[in-house]
């Protein structure tokens, strides 16, 4: 397999950084989803300490991956594929990259507006984007959640088409995504 | 007549060090002018508090660093955090537990001076109910006749004031040192 997307087929970067943040993502909406409702612990203290620096890397992997995304050709989509599902797919595929940034955005300004900074990984200290700030908080809080809603409903509706195309439409669409 | 002077300069021996002791100047501390600060280490990154309230006895001269002595009472549950969780954590029993242990008390009396406007106290800290040796440096940016600036620090362990107990007494998420930052403002009394 090569390394960049051909016409039919997603390269061995691609694939990897979509099965990657795939895994990473959803463990992070997990986390974060089970995290929220702990009491004040350790345990709680840990976690959250984890999914700040593990937000970081997708971030990180993001940004990466955007300029791959820009700078390579994509696979078409099936020709007979109505033009509303061509639409519907790509915007899907577009507001990933939106989630994307804005989870660990938002996640930086809630940490930074509570004046408790993120550490990547011990390495370096992350800067304060905002200064501690109650409201502000509270605010990005509650845009953070959202977005992970929102995005546990994409990739939802992602995965449904993916399978209704492999099992049901008996095409290349999800096979183009497997190494 | 000699006897006379012998008696004199007898009695001027035994009070000149009283004399000397009695002239410490003592200082009444500014408190909107003056800060306490810790800052600790979470999940490798740094969160800081500071507390509100504290009151000194401060008995200060430069000229004068075997006759000084400083007492500062701090008010625990004074502690403020951004994130008010952070705080209310810290007043519970397994941290200061202010409901128990409501005040901290730091003492120095032993003062080196070891720069230009830069002194070393020795003294003690105590929280909760344990009472520790600190090491507390700091420097003058202001002193005169009337009114004194003191910006200093420290170094503490929270375990040895067994500030975290329990599972808190690990230190991989919430580290052992803490850096205390001050700033001391005060008129002369």
């Amino acid at each position: 397999m090569l390394i960049k997307n051909t016409e039919n087929h997603y390269g061995a970067m691609a694939i990897l950084l979509h099965w990657g943040m795939a895994l990473l993502i959803i463990g992070l909406l997990g986390e974060g989803l089970y995290m929220v409702n702990l009491p004040i612990s350790l345990q709680k203290l840990k976690l959250f300490g984890w999914h700040k620096e593990y937000g970081v890397l997708v971030l990180i992997l993001v940004c990466f991956r955007l300029g791959w995304r820009l700078t390579n050709s994509v696979p078409a989509l099936p020709i007979n594929l109505p033009k509303w599902q061509k639409i519907a797919a790509r915007m899907a595929h577009w507001s990933f990259y939106v989630f994307m940034f804005a989870m660990p955005i938002t996640g930086w300004l809630i940490t930074s507006a509570a004046g408790l900074p993120v550490s990547f990984f011990g390495w370096i200290t992350l800067p304060d984007l905002i200064v501690p700030n109650t409201d502000l908080r509270i605010f990005f809080t509650e845009i953070h959640q959202w977005l992970a809603y929102g995005l546990i409903a994409v990739i939802c509706l992602h995965m449904g088409a993916a399978f209704k195309h492999h099992f049901i439409n008996k095409d290349n669409v999800l096979r183009g995504m497997l190494p | 007549m000699s006897q006379y002077f012998k008696k004199i300069f007898a009695i001027v021996i035994i009070i000149l060090p009283i004399l000397s002791f009695a002239d410490v100047s003592v200082w009444q501390l500014i408190p909107e002018k003056s800060s306490l600060i810790f800052t600790a280490t979470q999940n490798n990154a740094p969160v800081s508090g500071k507390f509100k309230k504290f009151a000194g006895d401060i008995h200060f001269d430069p000229a004068q660093l075997k006759a000084s002595h400083v007492r500062i009472v701090i008010d625990m549950s004074s502690v403020s955090t951004d994130y008010a969780d952070v705080a209310d954590t810290l007043k519970t029993a397994e941290w200061f537990n202010v409901v128990s242990f409501p005040q901290a008390v730091f003492t120095a009396e032993n003062f080196t001076q070891t720069g230009n406007h830069s002194y070393q106290a020795n003294g003690t800290l105590t929280i909760r109910d344990k009472t520790v040796p600190v090491v507390m440096i700091f420097t003058l940016e202001g002193f005169s006749q009337t009114t004194a600036r003191a910006k200093g620090s420290a170094m503490l362990k929270r375990l040895a004031f067994e500030v975290g107990q329990g599972e808190w007494q690990k230190t991989d998420n919430v580290q052992d040192e803490v850096q205390v930052q001050f700033t001391v403002a005060a008129i002369k009394k």
